[in-house]
């Protein structure tokens, strides 16, 4: 028998269940405009998964880093849920570095 | 050597949430009885799981685990889907029988989807939200 994938699975989804925490409270301080920086990342840590020898280590941080990246597609959806008063407003954001750029973007939501 | 664990990981977790999101949203709006695809799902990530734990390969059994475990999630989520409708969360289909009855018992239960718009930085006043769910530009 082999537990890898079983523990692995059951690990991914306390990763997953932490993304539904941060994706809120992250939106809520901070706003969904760092959607760019989370993305980034996360693509960084599964890069970075690469060259992790530790069969755990690089699973993990791949998991990880998906699980960024699958947040920062639901930080746009979480902002609108704020507004519509579904979740606590809070007006006063922490903006990222270059909003105004990122502000022109369109917000990925999948 | 490069280990590529970390990239099937990521792969499977990014495809197991994206496909779940997906088909739980698909199947809740056509579907009248939730049991049947509650119970697929179920099924389908127990057996992948057990595959999961017959494979002598790390990535397999990982990719594997990953995605078993996503589709048992799937199973609670199609529950989790149909109290976002009760709330109003997620829209109804007027079309489905068990969406036409969560109509009439729910007054939060809406045909519109509240998410489809861009945010604008600010709460929405209750008159502003009286108007949206009434239709009105």
């Amino acid at each position: 028998m082999n537990w890898f994938g079983l523990l692995l699975g059951i690990a991914t989804l306390f990763i997953i269940g932490l993304g539904f925490i941060w994706v809120i409270r992250g939106e809520r301080y901070f706003g969904y405009l760092w959607w760019v920086y989370v993305m980034g990342a996360g693509i960084l840590l599964v890069i970075l998964s690469l060259f992790i020898p530790s069969n755990w280590a690089s699973a993990l941080t791949g998991v990880l880093g998906a699980s960024l990246v699958w947040g920062s597609t639901e930080l746009k959806e979480q902002s609108i849920r704020g507004e519509l008063g579904w979740y606590p407003f809070r007006a006063k954001k922490i903006r990222p570095p270059f909003a105004d750029v990122i502000e022109k973007l369109k917000a990925p939501h999948l | 050597m490069l280990n590529t664990l970390g990239i099937v990981s990521a792969t499977a977790t990014f495809m197991g949430v994206w496909l779940g999101h997906v088909a739980v949203r698909r199947i809740d709006f056509t579907t009248g009885n939730l049991l049947p695809p509650i119970l697929t799902t179920l099924g389908l990530g127990l057996c992948v799981e057990t595959f999961s734990l017959l494979a002598g390969d790390a990535a397999i059994s990982a990719g594997l685990g990953i995605l078993g475990i996503t589709f048992m999630w799937d199973s609670f989520e199609f529950i989790r889907q149909e109290r976002r409708i009760r709330k109003g969360h997620a829209p109804a289909n007027p079309n489905n029988p068990r969406h036409a009855r969560i109509l009439q018992e729910s007054p939060a239960a809406t045909t519109l989807d509240w998410l489809k718009r861009e945010p604008r930085g600010k709460p929405y006043t209750a008159e502003e939200l009286q108007s949206i769910s009434e239709g009105k530009p």
